[in-house]
């Protein structure tokens, strides 16, 4: 079985004192690490439960700058066996329909039964680039997949909807899966894996071998933005006595009673 | 499952190489005694097995963390992760070798590689990201001081005063900074603190295995040291301690550091800080590992706690000094979970409640923390001290 993810090399803003650039549309990033987007970790394990079971090969890809071979390589320590970089710096704006049709061009010669991708990227959180490339490619896709049970032909895939619903779906191949975190435990590299992968070439493709005439690029930024406060917290502190007097106080200046 | 077992007892020397490249190069001195698996603070936890001996050979023969099956390998990672640091192995070694660096070369690779413990991971991004290992705001770092006329630390000032992180942030640890702070201020210390522009030593996440993140940090310190003009910083942990102290001039540092216990001895045996208020305890102290064994500061500590007028200092029998059993903390131990009967910290506060102390006097954050959220579930008599405490108190 051969399987295709396409992974983000993204930043980690869950726990950082973000700002905004001078652009005012991105957000600076000097201080910032960088990691593999969190649900396409899950879609390369999923990748690599599945070639463990089935044999083939895992082509892992990425749009992105020269630092994003870091994180491919990470991938092939962790079970890949090729990696592909399509140079962001060869294309100006990006946003998910764009980055699909170049996803789309440079894998449309690549032998495959399943694509993973995550299902949304932790730093735009558009959640577009995996069904837009199922489109693009013309194949069935799974969005927000929690379980597979993948034969030759067809995949058996759940679905996690809102609400706590599960959908299940019986899906031909090839096809697309968008992946969900929680799926499965992705793996630590070895040391020996490790080695490997260090001594991989990464191919690196540019824009001009990729036959795509027309890029579209259906949305741009106008402002990113940190929201003013609009709600304040406060902690009220002292005794039992002090703070419920303090609290008391509050309620009917507010006119709450 | 076809010759699994094979492939993970595959010699491989290229392993070995990078490895050793990597900070391992103790390995060959190890001729297998064992001396360092008898004094892991992991032998004195009954129900685990600590493997100290296997990892000079282990890296030798390139086997470190090679297992191709995904559960073999998770165990072989853990055991990597499960070290403290402590370094109570290179203290008793016949030939000096440092098993917690050959570990730590392993972790460099492994961090590369994003094969670590999630909780680790996100340590060191946080420490990369907000300059401290808890996430907490850049903003808030000195609200400690709040309130106690702590001025921004000015050239020509004596001192400059670094918490570092725990104390900056953690509720219980922000007194042992706020009492640090009264001392020097009822001695006339000249000193002030960076405040807001102050960032996290880096050593946690320099153990833990992320080493250009940590000289990264590093040399931002050292550049924000000598742009304020400091040439002598006094510090409550001993981890900053052995990082500016030991690792610092690696990258151009060249101011002093001081230990509180150092600094507050010293003005005890100068005349300069006056304990007056008895403080009739029983008083055991704790062997902080980065301080005792690390950097040898063993008396002063002692010395303070001799001259409080009315403590009785005790000693955990056979456990003191460089035999000091650690807390569990150092090396990333603070933010890895084990099972309750699997955690060195309740060995070492057995051995301490067992003294009969009313009172665990410490030198270190770190061991401050884990013991007091230990004893939150252990049913004993018994109070946690930093030693800058207690002076404050008897003042």
């Amino acid at each position: 079985m051969d399987l295709i993810v396409c992974i983000k090399r993204v930043p980690q803003t869950a726990e950082a004192d973000v700002t905004i650039d001078s652009t005012g549309k991105d957000i600076e990033k000097d201080r910032l690490s960088f990691d593999m987007n969190e649900s396409d970790s899950y879609a390369l394990e999923e990748a690599v439960i599945l070639k463990e079971k089935f044999g083939g090969t895992i082509t892992v890809i990425s749009l992105g700058y020269q630092d994003t071979e870091d994180t491919l390589r990470i991938a092939l320590a962790k079970g890949a066996d090729n990696a592909i970089r399509i140079k962001a710096e060869d294309f100006n704006e990006l946003d998910g329909y764009k980055t699909a049709q170049i996803l789309k061009s440079s894998i449309s010669d690549l032998d495959y039964d399943l694509i993973f991708t995550g299902c949304i990227a932790t730093d735009d959180a558009y959640s577009q680039v995996g069904v837009t490339l199922a489109e693009l490619l013309n194949v069935p896709h799974a969005s927000l997949v929690i379980y597979i049970d993948a034969s030759e032909k067809r995949a058996h895939v759940h679905r996690e909807l809102e609400g706590g619903l599960m959908e299940h779906l019986d899906i031909s191949l090839p096809a697309l899966c968008t992946i969900q975190t929680g799926i499965n435990e992705p793996r630590y590299a070895s040391l020996i894996a490790i080695r490997r992968a260090a001594k991989k070439e990464i191919k690196v493709i540019s824009k001009k071998e990729i036959e795509n005439e027309n890029l579209l690029l259906n949305t741009q930024i106008e402002e990113l933005f940190i929201p003013p406060k609009t709600k304040e917290v406060e902690f009220l502190t002292g005794s039992p006595g002090e703070s419920a007097g303090k609290l008391a106080e509050i309620i009917k200046e507010k006119g709450l009673i | 499952m076809k010759d699994k077992k094979n492939l993970t007892t595959e010699i491989n020397p290229e392993i070995r190489d990078i490895l050793i490249e990597m900070g391992a190069e103790d390995i060959y001195k190890c001729y297998q005694c064992g001396k360092c698996t008898s004094v892991c603070p992991w032998f004195q936890v009954e129900i685990y097995d600590y493997p100290v001996f296997k990892f000079s050979l282990e890296t030798a023969l390139g086997v470190v963390a090679s297992s191709e099956d995904k559960k073999e390998l998770d165990k072989e990672i853990e055991l990597i992760y499960r070290c403290v640091g402590c370094e109570a192995c290179l203290e008793q070694c016949p030939h000096g070798i440092s098993t917690p660096n050959i570990l730590r070369a392993a972790r460099r690779l492994l961090v590369d590689f994003d094969s670590y413990p999630e909780t680790l991971k996100s340590t060191v991004q946080k420490t990369h990201n907000v300059g401290n290992p808890f996430g907490e705001h850049r903003e808030n770092r000195a609200d400690w001081a709040k309130g106690l006329n702590v001025l921004d630390y000015q050239q020509g000032m004596e001192f400059l005063y670094f918490p570092c992180c725990l104390p900056a942030y953690e509720t219980r640890n922000q007194k042992v900074a706020q009492a640090t702070v009264g001392v020097l201020q009822k001695c006339e210390v000249s000193f002030g603190i960076l405040g807001v522009k102050e960032t996290c030593c880096g050593e946690v996440i320099r153990r833990i295995g992320a080493e250009d993140i940590f000289k990264e940090v590093a040399k931002a310190n050292i550049k924000e040291f000598k742009d304020s003009g400091v040439k002598e910083v006094l510090v409550t942990s001993p981890h900053c301690f052995t990082t500016f102290k030991n690792e610092y001039p690696d990258f151009g540092a060249d101011f002093e550091v001081l230990h509180t216990t150092q600094y507050f001895s010293h003005l005890i045996d100068t005349g300069k800080l006056k304990l007056n208020k008895n403080f009739d305890k029983k008083v055991v102290y704790h062997d902080p590992c980065t301080l005792g064994r690390k950097n040898n500061i063993y008396e002063e500590p002692r010395n303070i706690l001799k001259n409080i007028p009315g403590l009785e200092l005790l000693e955990v029998e056979n456990f003191n000094r460089s035999l000091s059993l650690c807390c569990g903390a150092g090396s990333g131990g603070l933010w890895l979970e084990w099972e309750k009967d699997e955690r060195i910290v309740n060995v070492r506060l057995k051995q301490l409640t067992d003294t009969g102390a009313d009172i665990i006097a410490v030198a270190c954050p770190y061991c401050l923390q884990m013991f007091e959220e230990t004893l939150k579930s252990m049913d004993v008599n018994i109070k946690v001290m930093d030693i800058s405490e207690i002076i404050f108190e008897c003042l």
